[in-house]
Order: structure tokens, then sequence, then C-alpha cells
């Protein structure tokens, strides 16, 4: 295709301005945790200086709770996601394979009911998990985060279900197999990518929720995005340097986990909203 | 199609047991909170619909439902416009596609409190170096932290921010799914390129339009960390979004009565919301199978 000088400019600044825009600020945090406590406030940002871990000394020695936050924010973020995908596959699986009236009401309420806010929630669930004594436990936080993707997860599987040709699992049932066999042996290996897709999803946002761990945790399960805000509003004045190490710590491991799995990511957006 | 048994029901069971328990009953319980008076530790009381009366003469409430409003409007809007612009020109095809998208998909891996550090940063009028940009090139200051207007902008900027990636991939693969052919024929009938958009590409993915817009009105409807780690409702509950007002009157203000109130009329409006989603699927998948 020919086109003019001035449109492909426009392209290649379009493009330019995106990256810009989606990049620049995490480039700069990153950077700037490497550099020393002067160049982080210089202006213009500088690209090029002598790099120093004195900020992320300075986390692990003024903030020592940091590295326990994060096994938290790791272990309630696969547990969350180990939940949301066991119960969405089964769910999918009733929804590609069955009808009725009680599978329809089920499914209409699934998409109902996560419509509501989650702050509404917080007010009944406070008392009554002081109760349980379950504040300030990873099990709360796994059964929410799980409780707000069960719904989308249980789509993203039923979509993907929907393209296994269903005479493989007749034939399954033919040799002897039953329901639960076929699911485990036909269906959860060719349905992968979907419960990828469907992890990506809570992973990303447990791994990253403010909400919930602000309001339901305090010490033992605190995860690691609260010690980031307490960072943030610190009376002291806020340390820029070691904050950003912070932040540099809690966003490296899950940007990458999204770059590499982008693809699914796609997948499931395009599968989730489209028949969801 | 098969018909379903005990077995299927006990498989649908953990999903549905999980909505029950973390969804449905305490929203029904905050359903009869929303008529009582009580704060945490201390009796309910029936008060009939005073939480109601009370919600609907503050001030605080009305500012907050009216920056709700207008917050969400910009931000979904502000995120499809742009999604639509970038996806028209990402499907002619962009150099070193695999790396921008994977940089243009960065936000959605950032968690919000990173993202108000970052933002909070970069606009800091003694440090931010956007700030002294502004400063240099002689523009008036940015005073997200007195100006409540320019809060509320900071606000929208950081939930476009994060929230691009989503409303883009969704609108970018609807593009990249309209059939080549449907161009060709276009072309061939003598359209040009404006009328080859508003006849081929428009109607090809008013589909996933639809579904973006409602879902990211849902979403944004939930806004609450942006705005709490930013301005915390300030100066003078003038930034408060509704979140924000049920957080505080529930647990500032130890008003779990109003706090419950308000969390209805936030069920109720995106009742209303799902209820048209519903409708609107519900009509477009009429039409694909006509």
């Amino acid at each position: 295709m020919r086109e003019g000088l001035p449109m492909r400019l426009l392209r290649a600044a379009t493009v330019l301005f995106v990256v810009l825009w989606s990049g620049a600020p995490v480039a700069l945090m990153v950077l700037s945790s490497f550099k020393p406590t002067t160049e982080i406030f210089a202006y213009p940002p500088a690209l090029i200086f002598a790099p120093t871990l004195e900020h992320y000394r300075t986390l692990f020695e003024k903030w020592p709770d940091f590295l326990g936050t994060l096994f938290n924010s790791a272990a309630v973020a696969i547990l969350s996601t180990l939940v949301t995908v066991a119960a969405s596959v089964l769910a999918g699986y009733v929804y590609s394979r069955y009808r009725g009236t009680a599978i329809g009401a089920s499914a209409l309420f699934m998409v109902a009911i996560r419509l509501l806010p989650p702050i509404v929630i917080i007010l009944p669930l406070f008392p009554a998990t002081s109760l349980l004594q379950l504040n300030d436990t990873w099990a709360i936080l796994v059964m929410l985060y799980a409780t707000f993707f069960v719904s989308i997860g249980s789509m993203i599987l039923k979509a993907y279900i929907d393209g296994i040709p269903t005479e493989l699992d007749d034939a399954a049932r033919i040799d002897g197999a039953g329901e639960m066999q076929t699911l485990l042996r036909i269906i959860v290996p060719l349905a992968a990518p979907g419960m990828v897709a469907a992890a990506v999803f809570v992973f990303v946002y447990a791994w990253n929720e403010y909400l919930f761990a602000f309001v339901f945790t305090t010490t033992d399960a605190k995860t690691a995005p609260i010690v980031i805000s307490e960072m943030m509003g610190s009376l002291t004045g806020v340390d820029w340097g070691a904050l950003f190490a912070a932040a540099t710590v809690q966003l490296v491991p899950v940007t990458l986990f999204v770059i590499a799995l982008q693809r699914f990511l796609v997948a499931g957006l395009t599968a989730g909203s489209v028949k969801g | 199609m098969r018909r379903f048994g005990a077995a299927q029901l006990l498989m649908l069971a953990p999903a549905q047991a999980l909505l029950i328990a973390f969804i449905a009953i305490p929203s029904l319980y905050v359903f009869w909170l929303s008529f009582t008076e009580s704060s945490y530790g201390t009796g309910t009381l029936f008060v009939g619909l005073a939480n109601y009366e009370a919600i609907w003469q503050d001030d605080a409430f009305w500012r907050a439902l009216v920056n709700t409003l207008l917050v969400i409007n910009v931000i979904v809007y502000g995120e499809l416009l742009i999604s639509f612009l970038l996806a028209a020109v990402f499907v002619q095809g962009i150099p070193f596609r695999a790396v921008v998208l994977a940089i243009i998909l960065m936000p959605y891996a950032i968690s919000e409190v990173v993202a108000v550090a970052i933002w909070k940063f970069m606009l800091d009028p003694q440090i931010g170096s956007i700030a002294r940009t502004l400063a240099a090139l002689g523009l008036p200051d940015f005073d997200w932290a007195t100006n409540p207007t320019q809060g509320l902008i900071l606000v929208c900027l950081i939930s476009i921010w994060l929230h691009l990636p989503f409303t883009f991939i969704i609108i970018y693969a609807a593009m990249l799914a309209v059939p080549k052919e449907l161009y060709e024929a276009a072309k061939i009938d003598g359209a040009s390129a404006a009328q080859r958009f508003r006849y081929v590409t428009l109607p090809g993915i008013a589909g996933a339009v639809l579904v973006a817009l409602i879902f990211r009105y849902i979403l944004s409807f939930r806004l609450f960390s942006e705005v709490w780690l930013l301005t915390a409702g300030g100066p003078a509950r003038m930034t408060e979004v509704l979140a924000v007002y049920l957080y505080k009157q529930a647990f500032t203000y130890a008003s779990f009565g109003m706090g419950a109130a308000t969390g209805w009329i936030m069920v109720v409006v995106s009742g209303l919301v799902a209820a048209l989603y519903v409708w609107l699927l519900h009509r477009q998948g009429f039409r694909k199978d006509a």
C-alpha cells in the first residue's frame, strides 16, 4: 500500500506517544530506584547515572516487614489463582455441556451478582470476619479474590470448552469414563490455554489488590501494596528512593509475567468480554 | 447437549458457594443494615428510612455522586476515544509491533498504589519532572493537592493510564477481526477511506465497543483506591466519589447505617447498568441469529 510521508509521520508520532505514555512512568520509577538520591530529583531526569543499590538497602533496613508482605502477596495470589481456576473449570464445563433451567439460572446469577461493587460487602464482612477470627489471614483474601473472579473465569472457560468437540467426551463416556474422569483426562488438557487465561486475570488482580487488603489485613497477612501505600503516606516525609525500590520489586515480576503470557490475556479478554 | 443431574449441580457448587457466601448474603445483610442505626461494636436499632433521608440531605453525598458520574464518563469515553484512534493506526500495521504491544500492556500489570505513587511523583509541584516542565513552559501550576477539580483530573489521568490496555485490546482485537474481503469489496465499489471506516469498520466493531463500554462503566463505578490514596476525598470532602463516601461514612464517621444505605444506592445504580448490559447483549445475540 502506498501512502504519503505525512501519513507515515503521523503514524510514527502516534506510536511514539503511546509508548511514552504507557512506558515512561514505569521506566522512570525503575531507573530512579537505582539513582543516588540527588539524581532522583535532578531536572531534567538523567538517563545516564552511576547506579547504586542504596535505596534497596534502606528499604530492607527501614521497612523490614516488606519481604514478609511480598511473601504474603505471592501466597495469596497463587492460592486464589488455584481456587478460582479449579472452581471455574468445573462450572465452565457444566455451562458448556449441559442445559436446563437450573443451569441457566445459575449462569445468570453468576453474571449478575459480580456486578456488585466490592466496597458494599466490606460493611457486613468486617464484623463477621472478626467474629470468625478470619481477619488478617490469607484465607479471607483468597476467598474474596476468588469470589470476584470466579464469574469471569467460568465464562472464559465455558467459551474455551465450547470449542472442544463433544464427540471427544462422548467417546470417553462410551469407553466407560465417569464425569470427573472425562473432565480431567479430556477437557482439562484441551482447555489448558483457557485456564492460563483465567489464571492471568486473577493472579494480577490478587497480586495488586488494595481495597480488601487494606480493610482486612493489619500485620500477619499484610500484602506488599499496603506497605507501599504506607511508605507513600509517611508522616516524616516520603523517602522516594526506597519507595521506588519497593515499587520496582513489586512490579517487575508481575509485569514480566503479563508480557510473557500476553497472548493468553488477549485471548481471555476477547473470549470473556464477547461471550461473557 | 445433555440433561443435568446432581453431579453437575455439585460441580457448580464451589463457584456458587463463593458468590453466595461472600456477595449475596453480605449484600442482603447490607440491605437490612441500611434501615438500622449502628456503629462498630454497638447494638443495632431499626430506624426505617432515616439513613436514606440523612444521605438525601447530605451535601457531601451529592458531591460524591456528581464527582462519580463526571469522573467515570471522562474515564470511560477518554479510554474509548484513545483506544479507537490507536487501534485505527495499529490495524494498518506498525513497526516493532510485539514490543509496542508489550509496552502498551504494561500498565495492566501495575498496582493502583504504585500508579498513584509514580503520578504523584511526576506531578509534585516541587520535585516532579512533568510539573517542572509545565512551569518551564509558563503554564499555570497543576495544583491537584489543593484544587478539587485538578485533583479529580489527576484521578482521571491515573485511571485512564491503568485501564487503557483493557479497552484498547478489546477494540483492537475487534478491528483485526473485521474480514479483509469487506474492505476489498467496498474499495471496488468505490468507497473512500472515510466511507470504508464508517460503513465497514464501525458496524464490525460495534458489539465490542458496547461490551468495552459497559464493562468499563461497571468497573470504574467502583473507583476507590486512586481517590483514597491521592486525596482521601479532600480538601474538605470535595473530591470524594461514592465508594470513598461510603467508606468514610462507615469507618471515619462510624455510621454503618449511612454507609449501608450508600451501598444499596450503588447496588441499584450498578443493577440498572447491568440490566442494560444483559438486555443489549441479548438483542445483539438475536440479531446475529436472524
